[in-house]
């Protein structure tokens, strides 16, 4: 029997092999990561019983939650919501696991989560469940049927024993399903997802909305899935005040406004029902914390042992202490920051909260206690290490298609270094430095961290950065600091920002510049600026167009092949030039954020109407002062709705094919490319093979005619090499894409603007794309993220990439995002830690906004995907985050496999 | 005949995920759904609460604590629960 030809093998042979390596010839036995170190042996423990730990749901939160809100009809909503938050917060079962240091978490699980069937109550329904057959036909499963997660690892992929998996990541225990199922039925008609859906049909060209997500040309709605995240969490108002000093401020100003519109005829009265829903959100944080204490009081009366019957007395005072008032020490201000942490993430589906500029937000207690000897450096980073901890066990529970398609099952919980002070001095300071080495020692996904890249940075502080690159996590990444000032500047200066403030800056999510502020804190009598989020969730908006897929639209006139849909009306157009054909692009794609905006803002409305944050509005400068919440844009910034794309490299490098092979050389009629395309270039189709993996691509047995086409494409002139026409492409489409946000209206009345990330939706979407005109195959993955380019096809070394990179201003968009994968042999030693740095100087003074490295031998890669069970700790950096090889799905772990990899600067 | 009880009815059982968990007095990791030992210690569930009523559906009562006897499941997890109240003895 004959055995079909691979892609890698046909590549290979053409010249252009799939794991192309650059730079030099990295050494033939499998390389290690250069730094390699342990943690101290408590978080180790804490760190082993997490890589044991499945990810676990449980209906506790969700039924209390629900049980309150549906005895409180015709109760004002906002009120009715925070009793409710109030009702599930004071209800959650309070775990403390021996060894802890920092307690508290999402559930009582180690690695615990919970549906919120308020947001949609479709997908955790199980497959037979009627409701779920409802949702297939809505269109959003579609992105779960091209999904995959990864199948080791903490993932419950499969019912066991008494576990029912759900979502294919998360278990729950079987005698928690009837309940669960009967709370979400109470939702039916009544969740965000329900009330959204009824009323974005009223849209005109709602049909066009339907089609595009039945056919994967956007991946998902936000208003619904993770309406709030990838913002940067604000500590300071319970640092400063403590609970009680905040309900105490709330009840002031709930007297202050009752009965008063203050000249606001709309809204003014509404700061009545706020401060309320304030004041008894509080009230159950206070009291789930206080529970926590009993349950650690509890456990001190039965410890024996002396040492741990002392931490568990420790955790106690420490919990009875911040659940009224503002920390003393080091130790429970960190508590209490990752205590309000996890309360805003149980107060709504959030994907991508991110400590923001923890290092500085903690340094007056960390200062004042190094200084008066009440901590040692050794004791702070024992503490920081069982924090990374606690961040990775972190779990956002959604549907499949969303945690993992788009998230991969991270979390992002972004903790940004340096950058700039108030005044433009140097920010980073020895905490962070503790930071870095915490996770240096303690690898774990989370909190990833980032680099605020200025050139004002040290930089020793800069080769610190460098030494945990090279543990190979991924993190941390750089962000250009300037690039992100200025974007803050252009796009927020028309709701107040000064430059003192955008200093402030701190990355939300993966690498989303995230409006801040500085606010004034006093310990001791000594005052401090300390930074935090100041914005409403950059989680929101159109969430990700596929360009690739945008091109294949306007390349088969508005109908989808794989579904047989017509998606936008016909074009009708022979595309006789190629600036034809690249308007029709942006004509498709400019009707795709038309409609989803309006869609979008309606999901969103019906969010903040009936499911406002409190928590989280309480805690972001000016809602408290105010009166007003997020959802009467209490907040400072607004302007937080954003166009997501995917699939950039591909697009561009599809285009210039076309333009090349079609338009310029007359090489091959648009005919004859299209049905090249429609053939797969005479490979087996991805379904077909079973794997949507680059790598398992197989040939059609007798089918070369159109090996000549694919060999042109895949030959055809490519993004990343300093290619004049190329990056004129790219250029071109950056400089219509970042200007055309601006001509959509979000519902805060603010403009959209653009966002270019990935996460892990070039998997999804590539699945349901066919081939490109770039020689890419149907179903395979796109490039990653925004300025990376496709595998193998940068062959020019990273400075002519970081030339096409930054053809264009990246401080016009949110973010641009740049990956890069360096063999360990490449940056050994001093000398190759001084050329990341100088590589990564060289592309921020070029204008790049991001930079990641992924150190790893290709070869650990490939034996990881052999004996996944030999890795279980093994990470790789994805897009904007880092995750654990064996969580994500085979997809993407080939497309990182295939990524061009450096062996030498 | 006497019931037998799992770890994770067990008020010294600590959840770790839904399969297993650390026991408080033993130290050491065990099966949620092993069988308790003999320094089990009931843990309030909804199926101890004197305001518990089985339903007719497996897995599904109601709680006579509020109006309107909402729904409630046996093993909701109660050490939090202001309403609830021993059954039996312990």
């Amino acid at each position: 029997m004959r055995v079909s030809r691979k892609l890698s093998q046909v590549l290979e042979e053409s010249g252009i092999p799939l794991d192309y390596q650059a730079g030099g010839t990295s050494p033939e036995e499998t390389t290690d990561r250069e730094v390699k170190r342990e943690p101290t042996p408590r978080a180790k423990k804490l760190r082993d019983l997490y890589y044991q730990t499945l990810s676990s749901a449980t209906n506790e939160f969700p039924y209390w939650y629900t049980r309150k809100y549906m005895e409180l009809d015709n109760e004002v909503p906002v009120v009715r919501r925070a009793l409710a938050l109030k009702c599930a917060f004071s209800h959650l079962t309070p775990t403390i696991l021996p060894g802890e240091l920092i307690v508290m978490g999402k559930a009582h699980y180690y690695r615990g989560s919970f549906p919120m069937p308020w947001l949609s109550e479709g997908y955790y329904m199980a497959k037979e469940d009627e409701l779920y057959q409802a949702a297939l036909d809505k269109g959003s499963a579609s992105a779960d049927e091209v999904s995959r997660f990864g199948t080791g690892g903490g993932n419950v992929i499969r019912n066991f024993g008494n576990v029912v998996s759900i979502a294919g990541k998360f278990g729950i225990r079987q005698e928690e399903v009837p309940a669960l199922l009967r709370v979400a039925r109470a939702w039916v008609g009544k969740s965000v997802d329900d009330l959204g859906h009824k009323y974005e049909q009223m849209v005109p060209g709602y049909d066009i909305k339907e089609a595009i997500m039945k056919s994967v040309v956007c991946m998902f709605d936000s208003g619904y899935t993770l309406p709030q995240g990838r913002e940067v969490i604000n500590y300071y108002y319970p640092l400063q005040y403590g609970f009680d000093g905040l309900i105490t401020m709330a009840q002031e100003k709930r007297a202050q406004v009752a009965g008063h519109p203050d000249g606001d005829g709309l809204v003014g009265m509404n700061r009545l029902y706020n401060y309320e829903a304030v004041i008894h959100v509080l009230e159950g944080v206070q009291a789930w914390i206080l529970n926590y204490a009993r349950e650690a009081r509890r456990l001190e009366a039965g410890e024996k042992d002396l040492v741990q019957k002392k931490e568990y007395r420790d955790i106690a005072a420490c919990l009875e202490w911040i659940a009224h008032h503002p920390p003393r020490t080091f130790r429970e201000a960190i508590q209490l920051c990752w205590t309000i942490h996890v309360a805003v993430l149980n107060e709504d589906a959030i994907s991508g909260l991110s400590p923001g500029r923890l290092g500085q937000v903690l340094w007056p207690w960390f200062e004042q206690d190094v200084e008066a000897g009440r901590i040692t450096e050794d004791q702070v980073l024992e503490l920081l290490e069982c924090q990374r901890v606690k961040f990775t066990c972190l779990d956002c529970f959604a549907s499949m298609g969303v945690v993992g398609g788009v998230l991969s099952g991270n979390t992002f919980n972004n903790l940004s270094l340096g950058g700039l002070s108030r005044d433009g001095a140097p920010a980073c300071n020895r905490l962070e430095e503790l930071i870095i080495e915490a996770a240096i020692n303690c690898v774990t996904t989370q909190p990833t961290l980032s680099v605020l890249y200025d050139d004002k940075l040290p930089e020793l502080f800069l080769l610190k950065a460098i030494e945990c690159v090279k543990t190979g996590t991924g993190y941390p990444a750089f962000m250009n600091n300037r690039v992100a000032t200025e974007f803050l500047m252009n796009h927020y200066g028309p709701e107040g920002m000064k430059l003192e403030e955008s200093r402030a800056v701190a990355i939300g999510g993966c690498l989303e510049t995230s409006p801040c502020s500085w606010n004034r804190l006093t310990l001791n009598g000594k005052r401090y600026w300390i930074p935090g989020g100041s914005g409403q969730p950059t989680s929101v908006g159109v969430h990700f167009i596929s360009l690739p897929k945008i091109l294949e639209l306007v390349l088969f006139d508005g109908v989808d092949l794989r579904t047989g849909l017509r998606v936008f009306p016909a074009h009708g157009k022979r595309l006789e030039t190629y600036e034809e054909l690249f308007e029709q692009v942006k004509a498709y794609f400019a009707r795709a954020v038309a409609v989803l905006s309006l869609t979008n803002n309606i999901q969103h409305d019906i969010w903040r109407k009936n499911n406002s944050a409190i928590l989280n509005s309480l805690l972001k400068p000016d809602c408290l002062e105010k009166g007003h919440l997020i959802n009467e844009l209490g907040t400072r910034y607004n302007a937080t709705h954003n166009v997501e794309t995917c699939g950039t490299a591909n697009l561009v490098n599809s285009l210039a094919a076309l333009k090349t092979l079609v338009y310029e050389d007359g090489e091959v009629s648009l005919d004859e490319l299209r049905e090249a395309l429609r053939e797969n270039f005479g490979f087996k189709m991805a379904i077909e093979v079973g794997s949507y993996s680059l790598a398992d691509q197989e040939k059609k047995e007798g089918v070369d005619q159109y090996d000549r086409i694919h060999y042109r494409c895949l030959t055809a002139p490519k993004y990343g090499n300093d290619d004049p026409t190329v990056d004129g492409i790219l250029r071109e489409w950056e400089d219509w894409f970042c200007a055309m946000c601006y001509g959509y209206e979000s519902l805060n009345a603010r403009p959209y603007y653009a966002c270019q990330i990935s996460v892990s939706t070039h998997a999804p979407m590539g699945a349901a794309t066919l081939a490109t005109p770039d020689g890419r195959l149907a179903g395979t993955t796109f490039a990653d993220a925004s300025m990376s380019a496709y595998p193998g096809t940068d062959r020019n070394g990273p400075y002519a990439l970081f030339t096409s990179a930054t053809c264009w201003d990246h401080s016009r968009s949110q973010n641009s995002q740049m990956n890069l994968k360096i063999h360990p042999s490449a940056i050994r030693g001093v000398e190759g830690a001084r050329k990341l740095s100088e590589l990564t100087r060289a592309y921020m003074r070029k204008g790049g906004f991001h930079i990641q490295y992924n150190v790893v031998d290709s070869r650990m890669l490939r034996e990881a995907q052999r004996v996944p069970g030999q890795y279980r700790d093994l990470m790789v950096r994805v897009a904007g985050f880092t995750q654990y090889w064996v969580e994500i799905g085979k997809p993407i772990q080939d497309e990182v496999i295939a990524r061009t990899e450096y062996e030498g600067m | 005949m006497a019931q037998t009880y799992k770890n994770l009815d067990c008020r010294n059982y600590a959840p770790v995920d839904v399969a297993k968990g650390i026991c408080h007095v033993r130290k050491q990791l065990v099966l949620a759904d092993g069988e308790a030992c003999e320094m089990f210690e009931k843990l309030p569930k909804c199926k101890h609460c004197a305001k518990y009523t089985p339903g007719e559906e497996e897995y599904l009562g109601t709680c006579a604590a509020s109006p309107g006897r909402p729904m409630t499941y046996p093993d909701l997890i109660g050490v939090t629960c202001e309403w609830f109240s021993w059954k039996d003895a312990r």
